[in-house]
């Protein structure tokens, strides 16, 4: 069986290929900053952000009468609301032997993970600022003796039933039934922010009120990260939700399920100083070292500016977590 | 190789107590001098110390005094200089076994070799004990620690009621605390309720620091519990839910006085409102909501009041325990305004000689101790 030419007399002078693809990056859904309220303060604005909220004044459901004489005029009141702006950053220094040798395009990747980095930042900030900010219901309605428990059907009622009361305004109109098989109208709701690793419990709600996204009439309203609703709750998933590991009662995980109206959440940026990508080609860093230096940059505040639409409902979880 | 290492000095006065440097990096290298104790040169100054990254966290390499102006060389163990990166919150340190905690006004908490500050938050776990024993009803609430001594320390919470049950730990899966790292990232929060006085005006305690200023507009949570006599938490009229004489406008009230870290006067009249009520039995604990204190805003003064020596816009600060404020890294504001109190650098612990229990690392009070911290660019771990 001689004479036969194969790669081991004959191997390839290069044996490495840069796959044309670059894999992906697993990167978490931004759920946060879907649901604020946008503001840009001007240039030369200050450092802080006032927002004006007036109070309504009282309704005049007591007759005149007929004696000519006015009732007293109301004295007009307002809220005001504070928010000082922060600027954030990072960057890398990259050698010109890199940019000169690697195969890949580095400075166009580095950017976009610098890109997607802030992006991250953004939403990672009003998270952990919600949770600092926001009030609390625990969850009680679940069975697990915990407390929070994990989330029941009448929790979902309650939080609702709170923003309800506090006349906050619904994020989403309904989607009203079609004549599908295993699908149901979807009521008007507000926006839960939770975390996928409550998605088997959410699952388990089924047939109690929740209704998976693929269960609406039509999904056209569906947001990408959404997975489903109950009564007049949505509920977007995102694995970077806030989790309290261990901090229950009993020492189990406890979940902060941001549930939210419209206009709860403000994010402010500074005229337009939402992301800035600052680039210096290789430049002299020494007597022959030559660096690129690549960063991004950005400015923002937030403020719970409807604090009567905005409640964290906090919950353990029933199920088992996956790994 | 020096373009973008970093380098940072500067001076603290020494309280005793742990000290936070805030920087705008995590040093990989830290060295101190401690100007009191090399002058004076007593037994068990700590002169100087030094720690690199590749120690570990919490540990420092020093000299200290053996005698009177006598050299010895020496290492700190726990305690010791560590970084920290406060920008992530929900954070936890270890867990530790509660001895015990008694039923008290504020209850003291017995954990053997705490090493707990004063104004550093914990949580406690797993206080369940039977249905009706036990002191659940605190598990999972942030408590502002103020401490008595090594084992002991209090929490702002009245546990002398007759649905608390002592707590007699120790044993390994039963009661737990753990410190929440960095409590007050963005600020001012949501403050549990431990304690509230009815009047013309209403007196709040929070469990831990409210960081409120003068003229913050506050709301109240106040969260029902079926089936509790007299009502707990209190009366529903401290809610700023809708005031139903006028649809659609919440009920705030403003903070006219802050006594201290964990007390706001609010203008709220509560004459005749029902007392504040804690007395929740443990049966009710499962799915138990707390009373709240809660910023929805600011007052329209356009910034502090100016008076002698005063900086009309300084920084914004958190007071975490006591009167003491810290300011945070962040710029001048307008008091009251929600700010991100997020911060890196480093920390000199109190913790003790290896040789010599007396010799502190952070020095005594009023010791005065000149810094300095490195970032190097070029770092060969071994």
């Amino acid at each position: 069986m001689s004479g036969i030419t194969n790669t081991g007399n004959l191997g390839p002078m290069i044996l490495q290929s840069l796959a044309p693809a670059m894999l992906y990056v697993p990167t978490p859904t931004m759920n946060y900053i879907t649901v604020c309220d946008k503001v840009s303060m001007p240039a030369n604005g200050g450092t802080t952000c006032r927002f004006m909220r007036p109070r309504a004044l009282t309704p005049p459901t007591i007759q005149l009468g007929n004696s000519g004489i006015d009732p007293p005029a109301q004295v007009p009141q307002r809220d005001i609301i504070d928010a000082q702006m922060a600027f954030f950053g990072t960057g890398c220094i990259i050698n010109e032997q890199v940019i000169l040798q690697d195969q890949e395009g580095v400075l166009a990747w580095v950017s976009e993970r610098l890109a997607v980095a802030m992006r991250q930042a953004e939403d990672l900030i009003l998270r952990d600022y919600i949770v600092s900010a926001a009030s609390q219901i625990n969850a009680g309605g679940g069975s697990n003796g915990d407390n929070p428990t994990n989330l029941g059907i009448t929790d979902f009622s309650l939080v609702a039933a709170t923003l309800d009361t506090n006349n906050a305004y619904k994020f989403m109109s309904g989607i009203e039934g079609m004549d599908r098989f295993g699908t149901g109208p979807v009521r008007s709701s507000y926006f839960m922010l939770s975390s996928t690793e409550l998605q088997a419990d959410f699952d388990g709600l089924q047939g109690s009120g929740f209704l998976s996204q693929w269960n609406y009439p039509t999904n056209a309203s569906a947001l990408p990260s959404e997975y489903g609703n109950v009564f007049n709750i949505r509920i977007l998933t995102s694995s970077e939700a806030p989790v309290a590991r261990g901090a229950s009662d009993l020492g189990s995980d406890v979940y902060y399920n941001t549930v939210l109206g419209k206009q709860a959440i403000t994010h402010i940026n500074q005229d337009g100083y939402s992301m800035n990508l600052i680039y210096r080609d290789p430049y002299y860093s020494g007597m022959l070292a030559q660096n690129a230096t690549l960063a991004v940059k950005f400015a923002q505040a937030q403020a719970i500016t409807q604090d009567t639409a905005i409640r964290n409902l906090l919950s353990t979880r029933s199920s088992s977590l996956g790994v | 190789m020096t373009e973008y290492s970093r380098m940072a000095k500067g001076r603290f006065v020494s309280t005793g107590a742990a000290q936070i440097v805030n920087l705008p990096f995590v040093p990989d290298y830290v060295e101190f001098i401690n100007y009191t104790a090399s002058a004076s040169g007593a037994d068990n100054g700590v002169p100087n110390a030094h720690w690199d990254a590749l120690m570990g966290q919490g540990v420092a390499v020093i000299d200290r005094f053996q005698a009177a102006n006598q050299l010895t060389t020496d290492t700190v163990d726990t305690l010791g200089i560590s970084t920290f990166t406060a920008g992530q919150m929900l954070q936890y340190g270890a867990t530790q076994v509660v001895g015990g905690i008694t039923k008290a006004n504020p209850a003291i908490v017995t954990v053997t070799g705490h090493g707990y500050a004063s104004g550093d938050v914990v949580i406690f776990q797993n206080l369940y004990e039977s249905a009706t024993t036990g002191m659940p009803q605190i598990d999972g609430i942030p408590f502002t620690v103020t401490v008595i001594d090594a084992n002991s320390f209090s929490i702002p919470w009245n546990t002398n009621q007759t649905a608390y049950t002592a707590i007699t730990g120790g044993a390994t899966g039963g009661p737990t605390v753990k410190k929440v790292l960095y409590p007050y990232l963005y600020a001012p929060g949501v403050n549990i309720i431990s304690a509230i006085t009815t009047g013309s005006t209403t007196t709040i305690d929070t469990t831990s620091a409210h960081n409120f200023v003068v003229g913050q507009e506050v709301a109240i949570r106040m969260p029902q519990v079926q089936g509790v006599s007299p009502t707990a938490w209190g009366d529903s009229r401290y809610n700023s839910l809708p005031n139903s004489l006028t649809p659609g406008s919440p009920q705030y009230g403003y903070v006219i006085a802050v006594t201290d870290y964990n007390t706001v006067v609010v203008n709220i009249n509560s004459t005749g409102y029902t007392a504040y009520n804690s007395n929740i039995p443990v049966a009710n604990v499962s799915g138990l909501s707390y009373p709240q204190i809660v910023a929805v805003g600011d007052v329209n003064t356009g910034g502090v009041q100016i008076s002698s020596g005063s900086a009309l816009y300084p920084p914004p600060f958190t007071r975490p325990i006591g009167n003491t404020t810290v300011n945070t890294i962040n710029g001048p504001a307008i008091q009251g305004a929600y700010f991100n109190n997020t911060s890196q650098g480093f920390i000199i612990g109190a913790g003790a000689a290896e040789g010599d229990a007396s010799a502190i690392l952070v020095g005594a009070a009023e010791d005065v101790i000149y810094w300095r911290a490195y970032l190097h660019d070029l770092s060969i771990p071994q």
